[in-house]
């Protein structure tokens, strides 16, 4: 038998390789080098070392941002790690019609954002559906600003993450507790255990990694917040700029024929820290729990 | 070998930051500023670039300028392509960062501004003696940019103006007791009679539907930058007054309650869908609303925009880094010369010529009598006043940063005069990053 040669194994991870230094590496690694440099789109520029960190620290929106981001990932981690999972619980039963309700609960998965906005921006609007609907059935007699009020539009676009992301994460749930034994479930009903008991006890346990996948993910995708916002509070992020997320700073730095490119770099990489630490702190979850359990 | 591998990584991004240090198109004027020799006979071929004029409407017309420029000048070629209305200022940067803009372009002022700091596009006055002479000055001095040369160079020649004319609903006003043929001609005037329409509506119609721009501050009598052109000072009592009055209109709800909001769909659009009995326009807006809502258009009544109007431009540049100069600068004059602006403009009702020839042409201040026509009239009046309010220095991000602190302002989140000083210190600091 033919020994293999000793590059044979690179030459094979070699598309993967280039693709991934061009656009992974060589991206990142530009980021922090523009981050110490005042470029712009289109006139260049040259070092000016840490200036930009200093005016992102000076930035009188980053506060905003900041906080915006964080709260938002604060709520949609729980939210989108244990709703997708009670939702994959009820959809894997083979009952008739049930293939219906997947389709429906993933639908919103592939909705374009065009189609997501218009259909948002309708339902909250002060004379939008839901407004109208709680006047004219006497709930309300003011209108509820939710795309006005700071904390509103945030829990808004709480809201649109969780229904257009439910979907997504139900399917890697029902592919998930697929491998949950059956036998476990019926050992633990014989011992007297209840519904909740059991889901605790053996469903939670055995879709755990999943549930770090997902959280991981879901974390991730939060601190990136953009669309979601961008959708509900516009370009200048909310009135007066409340509602405004750390990537929407990125992106009001860097667009137009004068963005700042420097500047934006460096508030990339000041996300790239602040999305580590929520990563560590779950992953280090997991590895405790493991360890205990 | 682990060792040696993070020295080789460090190694790597040392030299990386290194050479990153310059990254970025370089500026250079010099081939902005150098003269184009134009005695030799034309040749080659050159691209030309419009914006959103590739259609039934405008494509006849191309096609003749050009089989006509090339009639002229045997052994030319002119390619002409044009960009989609969405995401122009994106493309133009991508142009500029790789190469490739064309030789010929029609670029609006702050967008000619961008690219005439990368010493991009070539100065005409340098090159076209009769620059001054031919073309108007106030559609010249919107290529005309303080920060580059000293404001000694001229990036543009003025192709067609335009400027805002107020069209108001006269079925919705007298319905509220408001009469369409004395329209508000101030601020003012705008505010007490939103108050009359808001009042005998039970609130239900609305005058005002926008939110105060830059324009409103420059229309208070308020200089927007400071004496020497490099700073912005709009935080003035006048300003301050102004925002405070349209706080006050806001809370009393004289203007719809979404204006500072994301489902606010622009005065144009609420006009046109009868929620708002007020909006501004260019001078062909009732050509336009005869797509859109034809039942509307007898009712709309074109008045002089309020107070100052603002003066809108378009025009063609040439960039300094054609292969062909020559032939560049000779299609950009023959494009904008009077009589092919004379009957680009036939197909644009409610524009002006950006020459000179025609600025004073009798033609454009007779109306035929239709509603359209009076509209183009005021628009050609208003035009002999119009003035351009935005700074070619006032960028996206200063917009962005206006727009937020107005809308503080106006949600009672931050006093006016909180809000313009905020604006101005932040624009003041983007110009020195």
């Amino acid at each position: 038998m033919r020994s293999h040669r000793f590059y044979t194994p690179w030459l094979l991870m070699l598309p993967a390789l280039v693709w991934l230094a061009l656009f992974s590496v060589w991206p990142a690694i530009n980021t922090v080098t523009l981050s110490f440099t005042n470029v712009h789109q289109l006139t260049g520029g040259h070092f000016i070392g840490l200036k930009n960190y200093w005016l992102l620290w000076n930035d009188p929106h980053i506060r905003d941002a900041m906080i915006n981001t964080v709260v938002f990932m604060v709520v949609c981690v729980p939210l989108l790690t244990l709703l997708p999972l009670l939702l994959a619980l009820l959809v894997q039963r083979q009952i008739p019609g049930i293939a219906f309700f997947r389709t429906a609960f993933y639908f919103p998965v592939i909705a374009s954002a065009v189609t997501v906005a218009l259909i948002w921006k309708w339902l909250l609007d002060d004379r939008g559906l839901i407004n109208n609907l709680a006047q004219s059935m006497g709930f309300i007699h003011k209108t509820i600003p939710f795309l006005t009020d700071r904390w509103l539009l945030l829990l808004s676009a709480v809201a649109l993450t969780v229904w257009k992301g439910l979907g997504y994460y139900m399917l890697l749930y029902m592919s998930a507790l697929g491998s949950v034994r059956r036998d476990l479930h019926e050992a633990a009903a014989v011992d007297g255990a209840g519904t909740v008991r059991r889901f605790w006890s053996v469903t939670v346990p055995g879709v755990r990694g999943t549930m770090l996948l997902v959280s991981v993910l879901i974390a991730v995708n939060a601190m990136r917040v953009f669309s979601e916002l961008y959708i509900l509070g516009g370009r200048t992020g909310g009135v007066g700029g409340q509602d405004v997320s750390i990537v929407m700073l990125v992106q009001q730095a860097a667009s137009g024929s004068d963005g700042r490119l420097g500047y934006a770099s460096a508030i990339s990489v000041f996300l790239f820290f602040l999305t580590a630490v929520p990563l560590l702190f779950l992953t280090r979850l997991n590895k405790n729990a493991q360890e205990e359990s | 070998m682990r060792r040696t591998t993070a020295v080789s990584a460090i190694a790597v991004a040392a030299t990386l930051l290194a050479a990153g240090c310059g990254v970025g198109s370089k500026s250079s004027t010099a081939d902005a500023t150098k003269t184009v020799a134009t005695t030799a006979a034309l040749s080659g071929s050159i691209t030309f670039q419009t914006w959103s004029l590739k259609n039934d409407k405008f494509t006849p017309y191309f096609t003749k300028l050009i089989a006509d420029f090339k009639a002229a000048h045997p052994g030319t070629d002119i390619n002409w392509i044009d960009q989609p209305g969405d995401g122009y200022p994106t493309k133009v940067t991508s142009q500029v960062a790789t190469g490739s803009l064309p030789d010929v372009v029609n670029l609006p002022p702050d967008i000619a501004h961008a690219v005439a700091k990368t010493g991009n596009l070539l100065d005409l006055k340098k090159n076209v003696p009769t620059l001054q002479t031919d073309w108007v000055k106030s559609g010249l001095n919107a290529y005309n940019y303080q920060d580059i040369d000293g404001g000694a160079t001229f990036f543009g020649f003025p192709w067609y103006l335009g400027t805002d004319v107020s069209y108001w609903n006269k079925a919705m006003m007298a319905k509220d007791g408001l009469d369409a043929t004395k329209p508000p001609k101030t601020f003012d005037e705008l505010v007490a009679q939103a108050k009359v329409m808001h009042d005998n509506s039970g609130g239900k119609d609305y005058l005002m539907s926008r939110a105060p721009g830059l324009s409103d501050i420059a229309n208070t009598g308020t200089k927007l930058l400071s004496a020497d052109g490099t700073k912005f000072a709009f935080n003035t009592d006048a300003a301050e007054a102004m925002l405070d009055k349209y706080t006050q209109a806001y809370k009393a709800g004289y203007l719809p309650s979404n204006v500072l909001d994301n489902s606010y769909e622009g005065n144009y659009k609420l006009f046109t869908k009868q929620e708002v009995a007020w909006t501004t326009g260019g001078g062909n807006a009732i050509t336009s609303m005869q797509k859109d809502n034809p039942s509307l258009v007898p009712n709309m009544v074109p008045s002089p925009a309020l107070d100052t109007a603002p003066l809108y431009v378009q025009g063609i540049s040439v960039s300094s880094k054609s292969k062909n100069l020559a032939l560049a600068l000779a299609f950009a004059e023959f494009v904008t010369n009077n009589q092919n602006q004379v009957d680009f403009l036939k197909l644009a009702p409610g524009f002006l010529p950006g020459t000179t020839a025609s600025a004073n042409d009798p033609q454009y201040s007779k109306s035929d009598g239709t509603p359209q026509g009076d509209a183009s009239v005021i628009a050609y009046k208003d035009m002999q006043t119009a003035v351009n309010f935005t700074p070619p220095i006032w960028t996206d991000a200063m917009n962005t940063i206006l727009n937020q602190e107005i809308a503080k302002a106006m949600t009672g989140k931050e006093t006016a005069k909180q809000a313009l000083d905020n604006t101005v210190n932040q624009a003041n600091g983007l110009l020195t990053q």
